[in-house]
């Protein structure tokens, strides 16, 4: 009995000692660690968070052609990496204050609930069940996107001439869904085949196991620029069959931080209204239209600099422009090479759907 | 040594093959089945590995896979880190050698020249021919420099030790020397998160950091509980139970997912710990509920007049445990422990998979989508790559234990 009295004593004092080295470690990480340091969920506005941490925690990913991909230097590139970095300089002035979380499918609405992240910039479609449940609110569309259908060139001219084929999908549920859909909307017979990932169903494809290839028609035209067999060997149809506008998330319930997202994207757009790149932005200060004078931060002849409360610099579009460049250099920088036209992404006056609410007082 | 020693091989090819491959016709059969087929995909393999595979996707982005991003500035850091670790590991081995030698229990003494280096070079060949073939990948000097001044660390480490061993220093010489060596992979985990924070430890780095201090840190945990299930009092027998049972009835990679989406809504996000810590923590938690069992069973294989006979001689309870029950049980189940550490070494990719770590397997499937390499099925050599380096870690864990295992005399005594 004493003996094992004595060995009871004894592994209370080490399961102590290792408790405590575990808390050590967990702490000494946190105050060293970049995921560490915002308030809980919902306690005051991301806003702050931001600007205690010092940094813009964006959600995305890196596999993602055009939109978020790593390079060999283990920077990340794409259209979504960039309005990370749009929002960054809006609103602490520096475009490498964005700080890029990974995030796996499901868990992106998860990380945005509990504060792991401040904004979700990851190739994400503003739906109601969205906004809705998932305690998201989705602001400015950056990407009007929709589910189109690639097939070999020459087989198909139009989504109705498919009947009875089998079409492959590696989208997920929603693109099967969408698929599912349009065939019974048009009376069609599909066989809607899933895949785990891109490359096995390529593979399927090439060996004629697919007549029909559905993704979104962003993902869709950066696969055809790479197919093995050359671009010309693939179509897209011209039917698109879903909407999908992509654009960037925040929490429910905090309208601060939605606005200063907002406006930092909405910058680039006007930007490219008024012809402002990152190259020749400087040019700008001196303008002789008041409207730009204002938008980049300057007084104008007759008045003061406008600071409408948003919570951002009065220089921000400025800082936006000069680091990242306006809404039409993003687009070509990431998304012209996979072959993706302008299309609906074009600017309201060129009839397309990209649209700047005005800067002014 | 003498001819007579050793056996003359007095069969023919021929004969071999007759004895080996052909001794029955059921034999002949599964021979001629067998051998085109493994032959073939031996062929494959090789076409593969030195024809078809396009492996400038994995030269590319060495770096990426191997640490992840992070910073070139403090790679440097990474270097110290594994001098010192191969200065630490010789003086280990001098320190073991030195001791054996005292004992007269040193294998190699027994050893000819020659059969030394065979000894070493099968210990070390492997490590070598995959240190050699990521430098012939490399393009910079650094990591060559870093893996010569890991060898020279190392041989240097093995004279000190040997020298140390051979000493007879005083007992706090002593001490303070075992604390500064059991002290140095904390200060060199200061050293490096101190420039880059745990949460940006990447690539296969992430992999081989967390698996060691996952291993580091269930070991004690482990031994605990399986001492702990064996107390006379219910209550900690009772929670060593619910620990066990408790973390051995959840899937690992479910474990992995709650740590991952389920721990900021317990917690305040500002005192939620990195990633890489959430899964370092799960992984602890999660071998030292095996550790246990293995230990457990390691424990109860040691006689119980073992114990008695310790007992009688008048040792405290404490050492009786940790000098006669203990070590006999820990030898007893080394295959089984290692076999474990293995297991949460090739584990650590589950975390990348659930906690979006950028580990290896993590960066082997994302830099597939680059501009330069996507749509080209590139994941074959990535993914083969990877799993090389998990085989060559993995394997030599194995074989290390083999040798603890000789060396202990596991099964022959």
């Amino acid at each position: 009995m004493k003996s094992s009295r004595k060995l009871a004593a004894l592994l209370a004092v080490l399961a102590l000692v290792a408790a405590a080295c575990t808390s050590d470690s967990d702490g000494t990480t946190t105050t060293a660690g970049g995921d560490g340091g915002s308030d809980g969920p919902a306690t005051g506005s991301v806003y702050d968070t931001v600007m205690s941490n010092d940094e813009v925690r964006c959600g995305t990913r890196d596999d993602l052609p055009g939109f978020a991909v790593v390079n060999p230097d283990g920077s990340r590139t794409g259209f979504d990496v960039e309005f990370c970095k749009v929002v960054a300089a809006a609103v602490l002035g520096d475009a490498e204050k964005a700080n890029l979380v990974d995030l796996a499918t499901p868990d992106r609405f998860t990380a945005l609930q509990s504060g792991q992240i401040d904004v979700l910039i990851r190739n994400t479609t503003w739906t109601a069940g969205r906004d809705g449940q998932e305690g998201a609110t989705f602001l400015t569309t950056t990407f009007y996107d929709g589910q189109g259908m690639m097939v070999n060139a020459g087989e198909f001219s139009s989504i109705e001439d498919m009947d009875g084929v089998v079409v492959c999908s590696a989208g997920g549920t929603t693109t099967e869904g969408n698929a599912a859909s349009e065939a019974s909307r048009l009376g069609l017979d599909w066989e809607v085949r899933s895949f785990e990932d891109v490359d096995t169903l390529q593979q399927a494809f090439q060996e004629g196991a697919c007549d029909g290839w559905t993704s979104d028609v962003s993902q869709l035209t950066g696969l055809r620029s790479a197919y093995p067999d050359g671009p010309d060997a693939l179509t897209i149809l011209p039917e698109v069959f879903s909407k999908e506008p992509l654009g960037p998330a925040v929490r429910d319930g905090d309208s601060k931080w939605a606005q200063v997202v907002d406006w930092a994207i909405i910058a680039t757009i006007q930007a490219e209204e008024w012809g402002i790149t990152s190259q020749n932005v400087d040019d700008f200060l001196d303008s002789d239209n008041p409207s730009i004078l204002v938008f980049l931060g300057q007084a104008p002849p007759e008045g003061a600099v406008l600071d409408p409360g948003l919570g951002l610099p009065t220089d921000f579009a400025y800082q936006v422009i000069k680091q990242v460049g306006n809404y039409g250099e993003i687009f070509e920088r990431n998304l012209a090479p996979l072959g993706l036209e302008r299309g609906v992404n074009a600017l309201w006056q060129d009839g397309g759907l990209q649209y700047a609410p005005p800067y002014r007082g | 040594m003498t001819a007579t020693t050793r056996p003359v091989r007095t069969t023919t090819p021929a004969q071999w093959l007759r004895k080996n491959l052909f001794r029955t016709p059921l034999d002949s059969v599964l021979t001629l089945i067998l051998a085109p087929l493994s032959l073939y995909a031996l062929y494959l393999a090789a076409r593969f590995v030195f024809v078809t595979g396009r492996w400038e996707i994995v030269e590319v982005n060495l770096k990426l896979l191997m640490v992840g991003n992070w910073p070139i500035d403090h790679m440097a850091r990474i270097s110290v880190t594994l001098v010192a670790f191969g200065f630490l590991g010789g003086i280990v081995a001098g320190l073991v050698h030195a001791r054996q030698v005292r004992r007269g229990t040193a294998s190699v003494l027994n050893m000819s020249r020659r059969e030394r280096i065979l000894d070493l070079a099968r210990r070390f060949g492997l490590i070598l021919f995959t240190v050699l073939l990521l430098l012939a990948l490399t393009s910079t000097w650094g990591p060559t420099i870093t893996a010569v001044g890991v060898v020279v660390a190392g041989v240097a480490g093995r004279v000190v030790g040997g020298i140390l061993g051979r000493l007879h220093l005083p007992k706090p010489v002593a001490i303070v020397l075992v604390l500064l060596m059991l002290s140095t992979p904390f200060l060199l985990y200061f050293y490096l998160v101190d420039a880059v924070p745990l949460a940006r430890w990447e690539g296969f780095w992430f992999n081989l950091s967390s698996a060691a201090a996952g291993i580091i840190l269930c070991f004690p945990l482990g031994v605990l509980i399986a001492i702990g299930r064996r107390s006379k009092l219910p209550l900690i027998r009772g929670m060593s139970t619910i620990y066990v049972e408790l973390v051995r009835g959840v899937p690992f990679f479910v474990l992995l997912l709650m740590a991952h989406v389920a721990l900021e809504f317990f917690v305040p996000a500002s005192i939620a710990p990195s990633r890489p810590v959430r899964a370092i923590v799960v992984f602890t938690i999660f071998t030292a509920a095996y550790l246990a069992e293995i230990v457990r069973g390691g424990l109860q294989s040691v006689p119980r007049g073992q114990e008695e006979a310790a007992r009688a001689v008048g040792l405290s309870p404490f050492s009786v445990m940790s000098r006669i029950v203990l070590p006999q049980a820990l030898r007893n189940v080394i295959p089984a422990q290692i076999g474990q550490f293995i297991s949460l070494f090739k584990d650590t990719v589950l975390a990348g998979l659930a906690m979006s770590i950028f580990d290896m397997a993590q960066v082997a499937s994302a830099i597939t989508q680059q501009s330069a390499f996507r749509g080209q099925g590139l994941i074959v050599e990535t993914l083969t790559f990877t799993a090389f380096l998990f085989w060559v870690g993995a394997y030599t864990m194995s074989r290390e234990s083999q040798r603890l295992e000789r060396k202990l005399g596991v099964g022959t005594r």
